[in-house]
């Protein structure tokens, strides 16, 4: 039950763009290939045969397009080498002079392409902006990225990866709902005392380092290694019966311990 | 959230820290100048870029000498307590402990292993890449986790964009100076989402804003948003995105409601297109600003744009409140059930009632009326 649960919260997480109450552009639907003028006066296919197609709507003047571009644009350079094509789609109501200034504060080098009596804008119902889509080989919309202030170009980095099958459905998943970062675990505690502990035994100095060890089990007792470790400085003290001890906590963890396995063999000597 | 109590009660003061301190102080003289000849003389290095984040210092300035004799000690190093001074410096002898025998964030993790794993993460701090020690004593601490000066005052010592925030800000956030400060939303060392946030926006503010009970500064009960959210299915984007920083800014605003940019307090407001601001960073002004339509709304009746005709008046336009919940409602596109009228707070009910080609709004504002726009006949570009 539990993989078949979790494959169905990847897959509903996976599927929310689609369900968004504006989200005009449906996803899996072939968008049209049309021919739009680029800010250079150059035509400009809207798409291209790379793997990914990535368009993203914006708006010069808005502070929410300016910090996308400036990470969209840094996305795609990291990007550079792979079947990707970025193409940024401004509509023809901005002055031409508004656009080239927006174009040079985000350091933009991907296509800009003038969105023409917002033909586009209207065809593909771009009600919000900045916005992004990304369009497979065959045309289809597979993302339509609303905007978010925090980590959009994350979400559209693994969205893109994903398409190029650099990563899976899990993976993407991960990034579309992060994990909690809490510090603190009592377990870490445990860790950095054994590492102590560890550090104190190589410089001999074995009592403390008993100290550490046992400050280390009474925060986490569940690690094979410890009780190991904890064996190893028992021997070193000369307290053969409270090695023997530690070392069977170990193997009771671990039956494979390789460490506890070679202190037993030593105190039964 | 994870909120950490600071001002717990303090460890027992330690002596024997406190008289080894007396003991190495010159060699910990000598041993510092050291580091901050090699180590820290890049720490205010700014890179000649436009972002205020290329001005936050790489590394802050620290004291790293132990506690002189008599401070009071809260937090001691377990090497250096013990003194084994031997675990970092070359010389096991408190006196002469010499230099550390690897660099400082080697020596660290060298115990600390788990923050290998940690800083792996996809946002991580600059200031912990580069050294523990911006923010940590190896020694010891008047404060708990060795820190060098309390979170808060020690996290905007270097991010001075948000201390001009926080301290110019006319509209302030609790979060900000209750509890763990900073530590209510950040992570120091690193975390999965973007600005070391311990998780995505959303799922921070509801700690506090899911609950009833949450007052503002003015002692104005605060929505809980558990329960609206709940009871009202349909969310706004940035709502259904988990991205509260969308609208609001968290450290501090001055505009009401912690939000970002300009949006009209009052119910009722003068149109001026920077007065909606903040609509304007994700949906489009024309939508306000263009009187005839046949595409940038569904709101229409026939070619009459009407957003335009309820917002945009020289004085009492409706501002968005008057018709749509900001976070979320029962009808689709935030249209609300009702609004507040008059000083006791009377819900007004709007009884707006969808049609396949338009609505109608009963009895509220102005006796019923209705309206059908063109679009299922003649779909148009911007619905």
């Amino acid at each position: 039950m539990k993989p078949c649960f979790s494959w169905m919260v990847v897959a509903s997480l996976l599927a929310a763009p689609g369900v968004r109450a504006f989200a005009h552009a449906q996803i899996g639907s072939v968008i049209d290939n049309i021919a739009l003028t680029a800010l250079d006066g150059t035509p400009q296919p809207l798409l291209s045969n790379a793997t990914a197609n990535v368009f993203v709507f914006f708006k010069p003047g808005q502070e929410n397009s300016r910090a996308t571009m400036i990470h969209l644009e840094a996305c795609a350079r990291e990007m550079a080498a792979k079947s990707v094509r970025w193409v940024a789609i401004v509509s023809d109501r901005f002055p031409k002079a508004d656009v080239q200034t927006a174009v040079q504060e985000t350091g933009l080098t991907m296509p800009v392409l003038i969105d023409a009596g917002d033909a586009l804008y209207g065809k593909l119902g771009v009600v919000l902006s900045p916005v992004l889509g990304i369009v497979d080989q065959d045309h289809k919309l597979v993302a339509y990225e609303y905007f978010t202030k925090v980590n959009f170009t994350e979400v559209v980095r693994a969205r893109i990866r994903y398409l190029l099958k650099e990563i899976d459905a899990q993976e993407l998943a991960r990034v579309l709902n992060p994990s909690a970062a809490i510090p603190g675990a009592e377990a870490e505690k445990a860790r950095r005392r054994f590492k102590l502990a560890e550090k104190l035994f190589q410089a001999k100095s074995y009592e403390k380092a008993l100290e550490n060890v046992n400050e280390s089990i009474t925060k986490d007792g569940t690690v094979a290694v410890v009780h190991a470790l904890k064996g190893q400085i028992h021997v070193a003290l000369g307290n053969r019966e409270a090695a023997r001890g530690a070392f069977t906590e170990a193997l009771k963890l671990d039956p494979a311990n390789a460490s506890a396995l070679e202190g037993m063999k030593s105190v039964e000597k | 959230m994870s909120h950490v109590n600071h001002h717990k009660k303090s460890a027992p003061l330690n002596l024997a820290g406190a008289r080894r301190s007396a003991r190495c102080g010159l060699a910990w003289l000598i041993l510092f100048s050291l580091m901050l000849g090699a180590g820290l003389s890049l720490a205010y290095a700014a890179e000649a870029k436009k972002s205020p984040a290329a001005l936050i210092p790489k590394v802050r300035k620290n004291n790293l000498a132990p506690l002189a004799a008599g401070e009071k000690v809260v937090a001691s190093h377990g090497p250096f307590e013990d003194g084994d001074c031997g675990i970092c410096h070359k010389n096991k002898e408190a006196q002469n402990p010499g230099p550390l025998t690897a660099p400082a964030n080697e020596q660290c993790l060298s115990c600390h292993e788990e923050f290998t794993q940690i800083m792996a993460r996809k946002s991580s701090h600059g200031a912990a890449r580069e050294s523990c020690v911006s923010c940590h004593n190896p020694h010891n601490a008047k404060l708990p986790k060795l820190l060098v000066d309390e979170v808060g005052a020690l996290c905007l010592s270097c991010h001075e964009e948000i201390k001009n925030l926080v301290t110019q800000a006319q509209v302030t956030h609790g979060a900000m100076d209750t509890e763990a400060k900073c530590l209510n939303c950040h992570n120091p060392h690193a975390a999965n989402v973007e600005h070391l946030l311990t998780r995505l926006p959303f799922d921070l503010c509801i700690n506090c804003h899911g609950q009833d009970g949450v007052k503002d500064h003015a002692d104005k009960s605060l929505t809980n948003f558990k329960t609206l959210l709940a009871e009202n299915p349909q969310h706004h984007g940035p709502v259904s995105s988990k991205d509260c920083s969308a609208c609001h800014n968290p450290h501090g605003s001055e505009h009401f409601r912690l939000l970002g940019f300009d949006y009209p307090a009052q119910f009722y407001s003068p149109y001026d297109s920077k007065f909606y601001a903040l609509c304007f960073e994700c949906h489009e002004e024309t939508i306000l600003s263009t009187p005839e339509t046949t595409s940038l709304t569904q709101f229409r009746d026939g070619n009459r744009n009407l957003h335009y005709l309820h917002v945009n008046k020289a004085d009492r336009g409706r501002t968005c409140r008057a018709c749509h919940e900001v976070h979320a409602s029962k009808q689709p596109h935030q249209i609300r059930d009702a609004v507040p009228y008059g000083a006791k707070g009377w819900m007004l009910k709007i009884n707006f009632t969808p049609t396949p080609t338009g609505g109608t709004c009963a009895k509220t504002c102005h006796a019923a009326k209705s309206y059908t726009n063109t679009a299922v006949a003649n779909p148009g570009p911007n619905k």
